[in-house]
């Protein structure tokens, strides 16, 4: 189901923690609410849930406004970061609750709770308790509850934070797996970048209560609005410089660097300053302009190696590359930058 | 080997010989076993004194018939008239029991010696040997004829010295040891049989003995029938509307209104808690006295002024179970706010969006999560409410004529403060005890329902 938020705004007391947001979620779509920490995203799934009242604005599932709608009715499932499963009941009793409170006939419950637990593959833990379980089967039950009534949308609060880095791999494409049979509508809050590029078909970036961009992953990546959008996404991190523009060049005066304003932004006025963006793959051996430095730090990672660049100005560039034997530490190296691949911000952080 | 062995010998023997006994002496203040008992002592040895000392006595004093007649020290064997009876009632030695309660003269070797140190007469002395020696004389009058009648002729006085030097009665009189007693009781009739004799120091003993009869008394009294179902009743209203229900009401709602009006309203009913018994209680009375805010009230509809709080039985119970249930239902209050609010708040909004209202939250998501809680209220409040007395004590002390006369105010009524003046420790004790074993049992039923081995089982987590 479509999920429309119209001009919404929440506040906490004098706190306006959200102003005037408009997001659009297409049907069958999952998208990612991806931000730092405080910066809203929870906030709009609680009203999303109708656990918070919103403050302003309309919030419509469909052509439905479910803005005054409680949450009992509003039929959305949530999966909550610590999953708050009922502790004195067993699995099946934890995945039926929606069923039952619904008071659905007994048969029927039984059926449509066991289609869920096999689809979520906890069939062998039906008579547990959630004490019994280990933190990714607690996830799976969650999630099992979460579904089981046929939600609107699935609402996914920081679903893998409390996993272990093999478990959080797995489901996160169990989860992906599940809202593709299912094809519901899904939202994913998180702060990790990974999670929301690798489950998700559009990601909306918040920070400070806005939404700053919203695109598929990869659009993103390719195509940051904002220092703060490219900053967020890719590991390790993009490295920025501030520069000058100089004669349809980008010139870093005092580390000696010249570069050329790449063919996905004008060429800003004589004098500009500019940040210039450079995402750690595109600086290596090969490459178009030259950049000077000194290896300061190498960190090995198998496959590839990351190696900081302190420039002559202080300033510090990454680099990925392929693991060789020919660099270590405190060398002075010349490598190169592929300047179509860079990306020029103002100086507030604006993409150019 | 040897050698060099008993080189190092007599090197390491002083060290050994000085160490080893200080070891001794100290070592088991060097473990934490010793130290920590003793440091424990002054804590053990006052939970003897008054905790266990007590428990013990009581036990002990149960299977007696202690009371203020018979006293906590032992006692004496005296004829009294009300020995007499028993000894003809429940015996059957009628015979005895009237020889015994006879005043008796008897003319023997131990009177006439008497007599000799008296310094009487030897005239007298020898005539009432010649003449009456071996006579025993029922009638006071009769014996003081014959020795009016002696040659001799003693005068009035000295006549009323003589009979009393003679006099074998035993009524009324106070033996020491049973063996005295015994002696006594065959001067006068020699032919007691053994039984006889054990009867009659029993019926005469005056101090307390070992008795089963307390139990026997509890058990056939109808009393006992009464009291018990009022403390049933006065136990199940108070814990079931108050201390639980009462209580149970007051979390939940507190759980649900905001912070700080809910943390008034709860000091509110911490106040019957906080407040002295006595004080309490008076407010209580104030409230229903036939002059009170009750009754003053009343009046401007027409009512006549009466103490509402003994009027009847059934108002006797309302303010008793009113004035107990209120200091009572703050405990509960305490221990189940605070466990719902240990109750994550994400299950409230898990349970919100499975569709659960408020009182279906409350239905399948606190109660059950409480079971733990209210087991340790349930169990708590019974046995404290059972042992019970002050608030009880200063509303009603029991009246109106025993309606609200329940278990722990009977044992007070019975040991401590009896209308009577018959204090009867022994029967006291034992209703205590009989109120022991009753918590007891009830702990271990709580236990069994509420399926404590299920609650402290350990989880079997799989990772």
């Amino acid at each position: 189901m479509r999920i429309l938020l119209d001009k919404f705004s929440k506040s906490f007391g004098d706190v306006r923690v959200i102003e005037d947001m408009t997001l659009e979620i297409k049907d069958g779509e999952m998208l990612a609410l991806l931000g730092p920490s405080g910066c809203g995203k929870s906030t709009t799934l609680f009203a999303i849930s109708g656990i918070h009242k919103v403050t302003g604005g309309r919030i419509l599932f469909g052509d439905r406004d479910m803005t005054g709608v409680p949450s009992q009715e509003r039929n959305v499932g949530v999966v909550f970061q610590s999953y708050a499963l009922y502790p004195h009941m067993t699995v099946a009793d934890n995945i039926a609750f929606p069923l039952r409170i619904r008071k659905l006939p007994e048969a029927e419950v039984k059926r449509q709770m066991e289609e869920m637990a096999n689809l979520v593959h906890i069939e062998a833990l039906l008579n547990r308790r959630p004490a019994e379980l280990s933190g990714g089967q607690q996830q799976r039950v969650a999630l099992a509850r979460a579904l089981v009534r046929r939600p609107n949308v699935l609402l996914l609060d920081e679903p893998l934070a409390n996993l272990d880095a093999k478990l959080r791999l797995e489901m996160r494409s169990e989860i992906r797996r599940i809202q593709l049979e299912t094809g519901i509508t899904a939202i994913l809050v998180t702060h990790d970048q990974v999670e929301a590029m690798s489950m998700c078909d559009r990601i909306a970036i918040m920070n400070a209560g806005q939404i700053i961009q919203i695109a598929t992953p990869q659009e993103m990546y390719r195509n940051p609005r904002t220092a703060f959008v490219a900053g967020f996404l890719g590991s390790p991190p993009i490295a920025f410089i501030d520069a000058v523009a100089n004669n349809g060049m980008l010139t870093v005066e005092d580390a000696d660097i010249r570069l050329p304003v790449p063919p996905n932004a004008e060429t800003p006025p004589d004098g500009t300053p500019v940040i210039v963006g450079i995402r750690p793959e595109n600086l290596g051996r090969d490459g178009d302009a030259p950049v000077r430095g000194r290896v300061s730090f190498v960190e090995t990672q198998g496959r590839e190696n990351l190696y900081d660049l302190t420039l002559a100005n202080g300033r510090v560039l990454r680099s990925i590359q392929r693991v060789s034997d020919d660099v270590s530490l405190n060398d002075e190296v010349e490598w190169r930058v592929r300047s179509d691949q860079l990306f020029l911000f103002s100086q507030n952080g604006e993409r150019l | 080997m040897n050698a060099s062995r008993n080189i190092a010998e007599p090197a390491r023997a002083p060290v050994g010989a000085w160490a080893a006994p200080a070891r001794v002496r100290l070592g088991w203040l060097n473990s934490s076993k010793g130290l920590g008992i003793l440091l424990l002592m002054p804590a053990l040895v006052l939970v003897v004194l008054f905790f266990l000392m007590p428990v013990v006595l009581t036990g002990v004093f149960a299977f007696t018939n202690m009371s203020t007649a018979t006293g906590i020290t032992g006692g004496a064997y005296q004829i009294s008239p009300g020995a007499l009876r028993v000894l003809t009632d429940r015996h059957g030695m009628g015979d005895l029991a009237e020889r015994l309660g006879q005043p008796t003269y008897v003319v023997d070797d131990r009177g006439l010696a008497a007599l000799e140190e008296m310094g009487i007469d030897p005239g007298i002395i020898a005539g009432l040997r010649r003449q009456y020696s071996g006579e025993t004389y029922s009638s006071r009058r009769e014996f003081e004829r014959d020795i009016r009648n002696l040659p001799v002729r003693p005068d009035t006085r000295t006549v009323k010295r003589i009979s009393e030097v003679f006099s074998r009665s035993l009524g009324n009189a106070r033996f020491r040891s049973s063996t005295a007693l015994i002696a006594a009781a065959d001067a006068i009739d020699p032919d007691l049989t053994e039984e006889e004799k054990e009867a009659l120091t029993a019926t005469t003993y005056t101090g307390w003995t070992w008795t089963n009869d307390n139990f026997r008394r509890l058990a056939t009294s109808r009393d006992t029938t009464r009291v018990f179902f009022n403390t049933l009743f006065f136990v199940a209203m108070t814990l079931t509307l108050f201390n639980v229900g009462y209580a149970m009401l007051l979390a939940i709602t507190t759980h649900y209104i905001p912070e700080r009006p809910a943390g008034i309203f709860r000091i509110i009913w911490f106040l019957p808690r906080i407040s002295p018994v006595v004080i309490y209680v008076l407010l209580w009375k104030w409230l229903a006295w036939d002059t009170g805010f009750i009754s003053a009230v009343l009046s401007n509809f027409g009512v006549r002024p009466r103490n509402w709080m003994l009027d009847t039985a059934a108002n006797a119970w309302f303010f008793v179970i009113l004035i107990n249930g209120f200091v009572g239902a703050s405990m509960g209050m305490v221990i189940f706010a605070s466990a719902i609010k240990a109750i994550p708040e994400s299950l409230f909004h898990a349970a919100s969006v499975d569709g659960a209202y408020r009182w279906q939250q409350i239905r399948h998501i606190i109660l059950p999560q409480l079971k733990w809680p209210i087991l340790f209220v349930t169990c708590y409040q019974t046995l404290s409410l059972l042992t019970s007395i002050d608030q009880t004590l200063l509303a009603t002390d029991g009246g109106p004529g025993g309606a609200t006369e329940i278990w722990s105010l009977w044992v007070y009524h019975t040991a401590l403060n009896n209308y009577a003046g018959n204090l009867q420790y022994g029967l006291g004790a034992a209703m205590a005890l009989v109120l022991v074993v009753i918590g007891i049992v009830l702990s271990l039923i709580y236990l069994r329902l509420f399926n404590y081995n299920a609650l402290v089982a350990k989880p079997r987590i799989e990772l």
